[in-house]
């Protein structure tokens, strides 16, 4: 799988702010590695029965993150999974099929302690998947991420269109930003009733669509005059450092994946 | 081999279009020379440049008659990785021309010479030469979305560098720029001309870009050649604003004093360039 | 497997790579304006994906998709980064293998004034009506207690029917407003495409709406779920019913939009897409030696 690329960036003289690395055991770990783990703890959250696998996993990725100090970028990600949360909490609550436990009577509502307690349980899962996955964007940059890939053998196109979607998305808010503000200065409803702020939807797109798609043209030419469709592989000039130490987790973090999945799948893990 | 970009005859139709764009067009850049080029809108300049760097028809389909040679080649063909080593291409917009992926000037301008797989020592060597060529070492750490429109021209243009083709075809590189900007892109290119011995084709509606750094000019119309020569002569030419061109303004300054009667001096020539 | 190969190659030309994040960034951009800000009960986040597929196929079309999702969920910062997105890229990338479908078969394509569209048209309102009846038939017969909550009977009040008309209505509205428009009968299958499209995408996200998340999206589209709860059914019955109201109105819309693009944007942009020919018809005056290589 880690097959040694032919072309390395081993002190061929690149600047430092393309070969700084970052410290620490986890955030210097090769992305892959911290993908795999990733992995494990998503499945975990899902597979271990009941309580303990979401909060098996939620205390790991607690205990990396505080390691890793990337706490409060955490707390970030948690803080914006909130209107689910709330819908998860609120709909179970009340609307569990089958529960027979009140906890009060509130007239025509009855919320329920089996739908208090599945709601928790799906919302812990919502969390320790979200943080597994979240403590790896915020630890690792896209960069070089993509630059890891690209040595496992990721083809240029899909690098190219991955590394090229992030950086648009934000120009892109940029632009309807831009727009929604001029629409609103006109006297355009981004507020209000829902009839209202669909039709709000058609003149905010339609320069968002169109602006993007004029740049089509221009920029594939740009890239054939980059030499983009050369055969053969890219030269890799980012080359995230994959220690040993940081081998040996990923393959265990493999194995305990693969592990849980034919525990459950044969049934020895309900 | 014969050295030197060369049109004989050449004709261009897009696909799906009815008319043609370029109607029977003879040209010749060599190395180390600056050919401008002007006309008015859809005179055929972009396609043009298209052309002459062999992306049409190769990328875009389209029938091409008559022949397109880069040094002895016919681009018809070549493919577009060794098109990029021989004629760089670059267009007006800066935000188009760079790849969109890269953390830094550094890489977005090893992105070239990256996509051909050549060993990384010779990227580096590159990006340095590169960025050296066009006199912009100083920002090679900064973030190429966070450019002014000058700096990312510029960039652009040591991106294209990096490929070391032996022509570049530029397309109103000017055209979305400041003054400020606009002075230093036409500076990089003089300086490009003189010290890497590249040909240059440089379509510019700002005639005193051309005035300053072209050695020839080519004046097109409706897609043909409507007259051709020395960069001074041309740029001089009463018949540039019948077809639409702005003439450069020390020739316009000159046209003035002469029609209100006072006296053109060598000196007064001299003294504005 | 030589074949193959260049088909699927033929879809990934340097075009497409350039279309396709741009098609990425319209997607996540709309979808979340629509989502998390507008708070509206559709998503608005497959254009993009759609776009793709007519125009490059379906692979290209699945990957946009897959893609997307994958970005929108992982890659971004919060607020608009949502990691419960990720895992709907499965839908993502059916719907576009479907638009690829759909793109090869013409479905897309201007037929103003072109022999033969009407009857094509009259074929895609039976197929699509046919399949949306089935669907509804089957996903809202299952007894429960709407009629507690509500105060209707089952006798008198049919879910399976009154939804199934209300999508029809919907088709049939935003068909004619695209006759009004455009005056052009190829809306008609475009829009026939939307809603087939919507149908195989509420079917796929129900399953990981309702084991992922309880069913719940943290969108506009919760309310309706909640109200399907309200009404006694089980979470994959209560996300699927919401899926089909939702994921057909979006998809209609949303066809209805590429339809649009697709016919505004120049035949000469369009034609240069592996696809493009096919998604708006031959030009007259083209030669094999025209296409592209690359």
């Amino acid at each position: 799988m880690a097959s040694a690329s032919p072309i390395t960036a081993a002190d061929a003289g690149l600047p430092d702010y393309v070969t700084r690395q970052p410290s620490g055991f986890y955030r210097s770990a090769n992305p892959g590695t911290k993908l795999a783990v990733a992995a494990l703890e998503v499945v975990a959250a899902f597979v271990l029965p009941g309580w303990v696998g979401p909060l098996l996993v939620l205390a790991v990725v607690l205990a990396t993150a505080a390691m890793a100090r990337r706490m409060r970028g955490l707390a970030a990600i948690a803080l914006a999974t909130s209107p689910i949360v709330g819908s998860i909490l609120v709909i179970n609550l009340f609307l569990l099929p089958g529960a027979s436990d009140p906890i009060a009577r509130l007239g025509p509502l009855a919320p329920t302690w089996s739908g208090l307690s599945f709601g928790l349980q799906t919302v812990a899962r919502l969390l320790a998947f979200s943080l597994a996955i979240g403590l790896v964007y915020l630890t690792t940059a896209v960069d070089d991420l993509l630059a890891d890939l690209a040595r496992r053998g990721l083809g240029r196109r899909v690098i190219f269109v991955v590394g090229a979607a992030v950086q648009m998305v934000p120009a892109t808010i940029e632009r309807a930003g831009e727009i929604v503000d001029a629409q609103r200065s006109r006297g355009m409803d981004t507020e209000g009733r829902i009839w209202r702020r669909a039709r709000g939807v058609l003149p905010l797109a339609a320069p968002v669509v169109f602006g993007a798609l004029t740049e089509v043209e221009e920029r594939t030419m740009a890239l054939e005059a980059r030499a983009f469709t050369a055969p053969g592989r890219q030269t890799l000039l980012r080359v995230p450092a994959d220690r040993p130490k940081h081998r040996v987790v990923r393959w265990a973090a493999i194995i305990a994946l693969i592990a849980m999945v034919v525990l459950r799948a044969t049934g020895r893990l309900v | 081999m014969s050295v030197g970009i060369r049109l004989d005859g050449v004709s261009y139709r897009y696909a799906g279009a009815a008319a043609t764009s370029l109607r029977n067009v003879g040209l010749e850049l060599e190395p180390g020379r600056v050919v401008g080029v002007v006309g008015a809108n859809e005179s055929g300049k972009s396609t043009l440049c298209l052309v002459v760097a062999g992306l049409a028809p190769a990328v875009i389909g389209g029938r091409l008659e008559g022949s397109v040679r880069i040094d002895g080649i016919e681009t018809a063909a070549m493919r577009p990785h060794d098109l990029a080593q021989r004629c760089g291409l670059l267009s007006q917009n800066a935000a188009t021309q760079l790849s969109g992926t890269t953390a830094t000037v550094f890489e977005e301008v090893g992105f070239g010479p990256c996509n051909l797989g050549l060993p990384v020592a010779d990227v580096v060597q590159r990006v340095w030469a590169a960025l050296g060529a066009v006199g912009i070492e100083s920002l090679a750490p900064r973030d190429p979305a966070r450019l002014s429109g000058g700096q990312g021209q510029l960039v652009a243009i040591a991106s294209i560098l990096a490929l070391r083709p032996r022509y570049l075809v530029l397309d109103e590189p000017t055209s979305e720029l400041d003054p400020a900007g606009t002075k230093l892109v036409a500076e990089a290119l003089a300086r490009i001309a003189r010290d890497t011995g590249a040909g240059i084709l440089l379509v510019e509606h700002k005639t005193d870009v051309l005035a300053q750094i072209a050695d020839e000019v080519v004046v097109l119309e409706r897609g043909a050649v409507a007259f051709s020569g020395p960069a001074a002569a041309v740029l001089a030419d009463p018949r540039l604003v019948e077809l639409g061109v702005e003439s450069p303004a020390a020739v316009r300054l000159e046209r003035a004093v002469r029609t209100s009667g006072l006296e053109w001096s060598a000196a007064l020539a001299k003294a504005l360039s | 497997m030589d074949q193959l190969t260049r088909w699927v190659r033929r879809q990934f030309t340097t075009r497409v790579v350039v279309l396709m994040p741009v098609a990425i960034a319209i997607n996540i951009v709309l979808g979340a304006t629509v989502q998390q800000g507008l708070k509206l009960p559709i998503y608005l986040d497959s254009i993009g994906t759609i776009l793709v597929g007519v125009l490059a196929g379906p692979l290209a079309g699945a990957l946009t998709g897959i893609l997307s999702n994958l970005i929108w969920g992982y890659l971004l910062p919060s607020p608009i980064g949502t990691t419960t997105i990720g895992p709907f890229a499965i839908t993502a990338g059916v719907i576009g293998l479907l638009a690829g479908l759909w793109g090869q078969l013409g479905l897309f394509r201007p037929r103003r004034g072109r022999r033969g569209s009407l009857l094509a048209a009259a074929i895609a309102v039976v197929l699509v009506g046919a399949l949306a009846l089935y669907t509804y038939a089957r996903a809202y017969a299952s007894p429960d207690q709407f009629a507690n909550i509500t105060g209707y009977k089952t006798s008198d009040f049919d879910q399976s029917r009154v939804f199934f008309l209300g999508v029809m209505v919907a088709y049939v509205v935003l068909v004619g407003v695209a006759l009004y428009l455009r005056r052009d009968v190829g809306a008609v299958l475009a829009i026939g495409a939307g809603l087939a499209t919507g149908i195989v995408a509420a079917i796929v996200s129900a399953p990981i709406a309702a084991v992922v998340f309880g069913g719940v999206t943290g969108s506009g589209t919760d309310a309706l779920v909640a109200a399907f709860r309200a009404g006694g059914d089980s979470l994959y019955q209560a996300t699927l019913k919401q899926g089909l109201l939702s994921d057909p109105m979006d998809k209609m819309i949303t066809s209805f939009v590429v339809f649009f693009i697709v016919g505004s944007l120049s035949r000469r942009f369009v034609s240069r897409f592996p696809n493009g020919e096919k998604a708006i018809g031959e030009s007259p005056g083209t030669a094999p030696q025209d296409s592209p290589q690359s």
